[in-house]
């Protein structure tokens, strides 16, 4: 099914792979790999798409936040990518880092974004071509943006706490485990470095991976709604918070809420269960 | 630059030392893609084979190892699709650089040669497992070793 006859409140934030082979070469697009595999890009990567790392690219080299203005606009001229330039993100993982990435553009005030529906596995799949040939693209000047959206779309310790004491929607995305305390971290993965386990009281758990099919296509808007609003009674209405642990499998969940759903009121807590599992005094929930 | 790696190791590393940024990677996706050439060929007999999937990897990593009559060790390793390049890298990597060291330098090499390798850059707290197939190797050896030693106890 094409993203187009999903239902979803943006289709426009979506593009499909068949979509995306016709416009590869399209000089208003810049397709942007972002992956969770750090050398994957190298190994062959969709032609013409460029590289944006969530961490060398996105991230402060030494403060535990995102890069300045200044960094950003930097990072968009020398990829060419000027303020309407529209920004097809795409990813291992089923697009986490691509929506993480999504995310910190949105950050910066760059709306013209959008995410190749089934990310790189479907490209792949679909046995669409790969090219281990950098692009390259003429330098341009992208103005500094005058801020960082930190307070529309980003939450952080103090907003959770709050949103947390006042009973306000908060979703864990983590997986059931985790939000439960067993484990301190994603099955498959290491540890990185929390103390407790649990979940931010009153958080729902609704992990990332119920928006998406088995190929890492979205869910239609139909089967979201159901999803989030009628089962897990996420309410659109209402201010929410999204975590997980670093922030990466929320962005997902903020696209899909954001994007998908229509929901005006999402912000992505990028601390995550890293931050707040670490934290002196950070109350804790252990049940479901 | 130590001499308690093996002398194949060495090599790697001092040529992966020379290299830049840009080099480093290049280098690392040529010996990702020979991982599959590290696999078990048809017919081979291992003297342990150590086959599983943790939770530390993204995917089942089998070590597959036998020691000669000269008491140099042969390894084999066999990675799930879902293994990462690093991983698959260091897998290629590791199985060159050991091929004919002797169980005891493999379990006394240090892992400090691993960032020498792939730079700081690429060492980052979700790649941590680039250090996972090391360990795996010397499980391997150490199961191997303590095999002997018990095969040694029962004969005498």
């Amino acid at each position: 099914m094409s993203p187009q006859d999903k239902g979803y409140a943006h289709p426009e934030a979506v593009v499909s792979t068949e979509w995306l082979a016709d416009h590869l070469s399209d000089p208003a697009l810049r397709i942007i790999e972002s992956n969770e595999d750090i050398l994957l890009y190298d190994t062959g990567h969709i032609p013409n798409a460029i590289h944006i790392d969530w961490r060398r690219d996105l991230q402060d080299p030494i403060i535990r936040d995102y890069i300045s203005p200044e960094a950003f606009a930097s990072l968009c001229s020398r990829h060419g990518i000027e303020k309407n330039t529209t920004c097809i993100f795409y990813g291992d993982k089923s697009n986490w880092w691509a929506c993480y990435a999504l995310w910190c553009f949105r950050l910066f005030g760059h709306t013209a974004v959008k995410i190749l529906d089934g990310g790189r596995d479907k490209w792949i799949a679909e046995n669409r071509p790969l090219t281990r040939v950098t692009p390259s693209f003429t330098p341009c000047q992208y103005p500094v943006p005058a801020r960082r959206l930190d307070d529309e779309i980003r939450a952080f310790f103090e907003d959770t706490l709050a949103q947390s004491r006042a009973l306000r929607p908060l979703i864990d995305v983590r997986s059931s485990p985790e939000f439960c305390g067993e484990v301190t971290h994603m099955p498959e993965y290491p540890q990185e470095g929390v103390l407790r386990g649990g979940h931010v009281p009153g958080a729902l758990n609704i992990p990332w991976k119920a928006a998406v099919n088995d190929d890492s296509t979205f869910k239609s808007a139909e089967e979201l709604r159901r999803i989030y609003f009628d089962e897990a009674g996420v309410d659109p209405s209402k201010n929410t918070i999204v975590y997980c642990r670093i922030g990466e499998r929320s962005s997902h969940t903020w696209f899909v809420l954001t994007y998908l759903l229509g929901h005006h009121k999402v912000r992505n807590y990028d601390g995550s269960w890293t931050e707040w599992g670490n934290r002196v005094r950070a109350p804790i929930e252990r049940e479901r | 630059m130590q001499s308690s790696y093996p002398k194949k190791l060495l090599g790697i590393i001092s040529l992966f030392h020379e290299l830049d940024d840009a080099g480093r990677r290049e280098n690392l996706i040529a010996y990702a893609d020979l991982a599959t050439r590290c696999s078990p060929r048809p017919g081979e007999v291992f003297d342990i084979e150590d086959i599983r999937k943790d939770e530390e990897c993204t995917d089942a990593v089998g070590v597959h190892l036998r020691v000669d009559s000269k008491g140099h060790v042969i390894l084999r390793i066999s990675l799930g699709p879902k293994v990462q390049t690093l991983t698959r890298a260091l897998s290629a990597i590791l199985c060159k650089g050991f091929d004919g060291a002797s169980p005891t330098e493999i379990l006394e090499v240090p892992a400090d040669f691993v960032p020498k390798i792939i730079g700081s850059e690429l060492v980052r707290l979700r790649s941590q497992t680039v250090y996972y197939v090391l360990s795996r190797i010397k499980t391997a050896v150490k199961m191997w070793s303590d095999q002997q030693r018990a095969e040694a106890s029962r004969v005498s």
